[in-house]
């Protein structure tokens, strides 16, 4: 089976600050893959790169057979590479709803009708109807974004995610921030994403990584370190030597 | 973006938008009646309130570009006066229906604005801010040194419309003229109202707060700007016309600077972002510039410069903010 | 029929005094963030005193002169405290054009109402009234110590930002206005040194310049556009991107003036606009404004 995602040879510098080395990744459909590494390893960057907020010095990227290295941001969005923010990116003034009713109309290619109304698209309501009461979030549809709780908006990122309908979904550290009280409705999200779609998730906390990822990729200081099932990463010497010192700052 | 232009929805309770939505719905009803009132009621103030009307319908062009996509601009007289000479140049040599001459004014401005904003609105800030202030000089220039199709700086005149409709004269004390603008303006603000919760108002107001977010849903945000500029440019061009029309004549004023800078103190006198605040901000500035007029142009300016001031420091919403929060505490709901 | 060195020497001098008053302006946006409409009004005043100074009360030029910056500078330090401190930042554009507009319009009416709309002159001393001879040409005195200040003034800037302590915390404010409190500079009385020293320009430039660009009431109002324009043209918070624009800018409107003097204004914009959307962050890619 061909990947969907397929990385060759990222690179970035800035002058001379090399901040991602020689980064090859390949993802299937069904992939469960989690990336870790040390704090600057450059696992951000490397999903900026991917994502097309950063133009690379070096290397492709492959979506699903095409060649997506020089489309924009949202060209990619539109071909299925989906994207979280580590920080809840969302747009403050909008309600839930609003917000996925934006999301679902961008996928539909429906956002430059000037004269429909919004609120009488047809299917619009029941399908933001499912995903919300999927995420728990139907009891705050219409409250603003900036008056949400943080875990209430980190669900709403991934739920922004899915409503695009991704092939591909990078989820950057989607647990970050969120107190425990919250952090198992995202959990239950991501153990409910679709099964065909291929994950790529960037954490911090283990618990999470070593539950939810049948594959781990290790970052360090820009380069792929190693790869591998969640048993040989836990073995592995230098994993344990590339988080020594950081391991103490890794779980906040 | 600044206080001023995402003045009502920082922080809005649920009464707090229920305000504003009810007061949305009100708007054209409203509108229309203090309309019909102020025909019956100042009989010979027509021509003011003729000018109040076209005014506020450029004053609600520039609210979208700014309330709505939150480009700030200098430039928005461009279209203006685009559409004001491109309907008075039409109406002098070869037509005189109203509104074709309406039509025209409208295709004319969406076309400048669709060019310029296609070339400078990849920048921000203070770069977009000169460019645009640069568009404007360049098309007054433009039309300054056109003389034999707009009079250059003596303006074009001799615009003589035909009856509205087929039916209505222009006639000499001005009804048709107030009753024709305050209909376009009606017409105006419910074709911009259908605009901004469409699909693409939706969009828009994404790409104000965050054009990465948009970029992230798939969006491109140049795109939607360059759209909504144009837009707002149709609308800028059909009140230039309008003016024209109503008016007879067209000045280079109406495609200065200064005229842009106009326009943007009656929008946030009046509140950013409701599509309503234009409409307020325009009649209550040019009311009371009426009625100071008789004054020496120093002294308007010395008002007007302290009211401004006032407006940023003590209430960034402009009138129709602070007034929701009036309404608010009146219904005894939260601020 | 002005030759090229002619209309090169008018151009220079023209983007120095351009260059003088702006370059505050770019500090201040630079490091505060802040669009100041305002200064050109503060140019204005300047003028104002020092004509008023000069004529009125018969003070020699270089008195004047003095007076007149100090004078600015005092009056306008309160308003930094008062008035911008709470418009910093660029997500405040908006509030920052209408304010300055406003104080803009208002210094316009108080100069309107004190001095009257009609044009006033500073008496230049015997010394810059007759010509210098630099090799074979010679050049107008005023225009020559024009140039000579604008170039002072470059490098008295320079000389401020790159070897004293003032300099490196501006600079380093500037860069990371976050790191920089943290490293203990303290903000508040670095930005209102830096507004006094762009308000302190400004007045220079407005005394300085009073030849060619004349003060009258609507000075304020008329300029502020090419003030900006060289700072957006040169780069928000860069001194040498201040002096190319200014420069640029100042020779092409000459220029412009004296060949095609029909179309001076619109050759000026068209300029403008090309190098903006060539190079939307000024020429030294100063910070996005």
């Amino acid at each position: 089976m061909t990947a969907l995602l397929q990385v060759e040879g990222l690179s970035k510098n800035f002058g001379g600050l090399q901040v991602s080395s020689d980064i090859t990744l390949d993802l299937k459909a069904g992939d469960r893959c989690a990336l870790i590494g040390p704090n600057g390893a450059g696992k951000t960057t490397f999903v900026n790169l991917v994502t097309g907020v950063l133009a690379p010095s070096a290397g492709t990227i492959r979506l699903d057979g095409h060649d997506v290295t020089t489309l924009t941001a949202e060209a990619r969005v539109r071909r299925g590479l989906i994207r979280s923010f580590q920080v809840a990116r969302l747009f403050r003034s909008m309600t839930v709803r609003e917000h996925l009713e934006l999301a679902i109309l961008e996928r539909e290619r429906k956002t430059f009708r000037i004269f429909a109304s919004v609120r009488r698209m047809p299917g619009l309501a029941d399908e933001i109807a499912g995903v919300m009461d999927t995420m728990g979030l139907t009891a705050v549809a219409d409250t603003q974004v900036g008056m949400l709780a943080y875990g209430q908006q980190r669900l709403l990122e991934i739920a922004l995610a899915l409503a695009l309908k991704p092939k591909v979904l990078i989820l950057d550290e989607p647990a970050a921030g969120v107190p425990h009280s919250e952090s198992h409705r995202i959990l239950d999200a991501l153990d409910r994403l679709p099964a065909d779609l291929a994950v790529l998730m960037i954490e911090h906390d283990m618990d999470l990584v070593f539950r939810f990822a049948k594959r781990i990729v290790v970052l360090a200081q820009g380069r792929l370190l190693c790869s591998g099932t969640a048993q040989e990463i836990a073995a592995d010497p230098r994993v344990r030597d590339v988080y020594l010192g950081s391991r103490a700052h890794a779980h906040h | 973006m600044s206080a001023v232009a995402t003045n009502h929805t920082r922080h809005e309770t649920a009464r707090g938008r229920m305000t504003r939505i009810a007061m949305d719905g009100a708007a054209v009803p409203i509108m229309a009646a203090f309309g019909l009132a102020a025909f019956w009621l100042f009989p010979e103030d027509l021509g003011l309130m003729t000018r109040i009307a076209a005014t506020a319908l450029f004053v609600l062009s520039l609210d979208l570009v700014l309330g709505f996509g939150g480009i700030a601009t200098l430039g928005q007289a461009a279209m203006f006066g685009t559409g004001a000479y491109a309907a008075g140049i039409a109406a002098v040599h070869w037509v005189s229906d109203p509104i074709a001459l309406l039509a025209i004014g409208g295709v004319a401005g969406g076309l400048i604005a669709l060019v310029t904003g296609a070339l400078i609105l990849h920048a921000r800030g203070l770069t977009l801010l000169m460019l645009t202030i640069a568009v404007v000089q360049i098309v007054q220039e433009v039309v300054n040194k056109a003389r034999d199709w707009t009079g250059g700086s003596d303006g074009l005149s001799g615009i003589d419309p035909a009856p509205v409709l087929g039916m209505f004269r222009f006639d000499m004390f001005g009804r048709t003229s107030y009753l024709f603008a305050l209909a376009v303006l009606l017409v105006g603000y419910m074709v911009a109202r259908r605009i901004v919760k469409s699909p693409f108002g939706l969009a828009c107001r994404g790409v104000k707060e965050d054009q990465l977010r948009i970029a992230a849903l798939g969006g491109s945000p140049k795109r939607y700007l360059v759209a909504l500029y144009a837009i707002a440019g149709v609308f800028a061009g059909v009140a230039g016309a309008l003016t024209a029309v109503t008016s007879g004549i067209v000045g280079l004023d109406s495609v200065s600077f200064s005229w842009s800078a106009e326009a943007l103190v009656m929008l946030v006198l009046g509140g950013t972002g409701r599509l309503y605040g234009a409409i307020i901000g325009t009649v209550a500035f040019m009311t009371i510039h009426h009625i100071l007029a008789a004054t020496d142009p120093f002294h308007w300016m010395l008002f007007i410069g302290l009211f401004l001031m006032a407006i940023v420091l003590f209430a960034p919403g402009g009138i129709t903010s602070a007034f929701e929060r009036l309404f608010n505490r009146v219904k005894g709901g939260r601020a | 029929m002005e030759t090229v060195f002619g209309i090169a020497v008018d151009g220079v001098a023209y983007g120095m005094i351009l260059f003088i008053i702006s370059v505050g302006l770019s500090v201040t946006l630079g490091l505060m963030r802040v669009v100041n409409l305002a200064h050109g009004a503060f140019a204005m005043v300047a003028g104002y005193v020092a004509s008023y100074a000069a004529q009125g009360l018969g003070l020699p030029y270089v008195a004047a002169l003095v007076v007149a910056v100090l004078l600015t500078v005092v009056a306008t330090l309160p308003m930094e405290k008062l008035l911008y401190r709470r418009i910093y930042g660029s997500a405040n554009e908006l509030s920052q054009v209408l304010l300055t507009i406003g104080l803009t319009f208002v210094i316009v009416a108080c100069i309107n109402y004190l001095f009257g709309p009609t044009l006033k002159r500073i008496p230049l001393p015997d010394a810059l009234l007759g010509t210098v001879s630099i090799g074979p040409k010679s050049i107008p005195a005023h225009r020559a110590f024009v140039i000579g200040m604008g170039a002072a003034t470059i490098l008295g800037l320079w000389w401020l930002l790159e070897r004293t302590d003032f300099g490196i915390k501006l600079r380093a404010a500037v860069d990371d206005p976050n790191m920089a409190a943290a490293l203990g500079i303290r903000t508040e009385r670095l930005y209102m040194a830096t507004f006094a020293l762009g308000t302190g320009l400004a007045a220079l430039g407005g005394v300085l310049g009073a030849e060619l660009l004349p003060l009258e009431p609507y000075y304020a109002i008329r300029y502020i556009v090419l003030f900006l324009a060289v700072v957006a043209v040169g780069g928000a918070g860069s001194i040498f991107g201040s002096a190319a624009a200014a420069l640029a800018l100042g020779i092409v409107d000459t220029a412009g003036k004296y060949l095609i003097p029909n179309f001076g204004e619109f050759f000026f914009y068209a300029a403008l606009i090309l190098i903006l959307f060539r190079w939307p962050h000024g020429f030294f890619h100063g910070r996005a404004a």
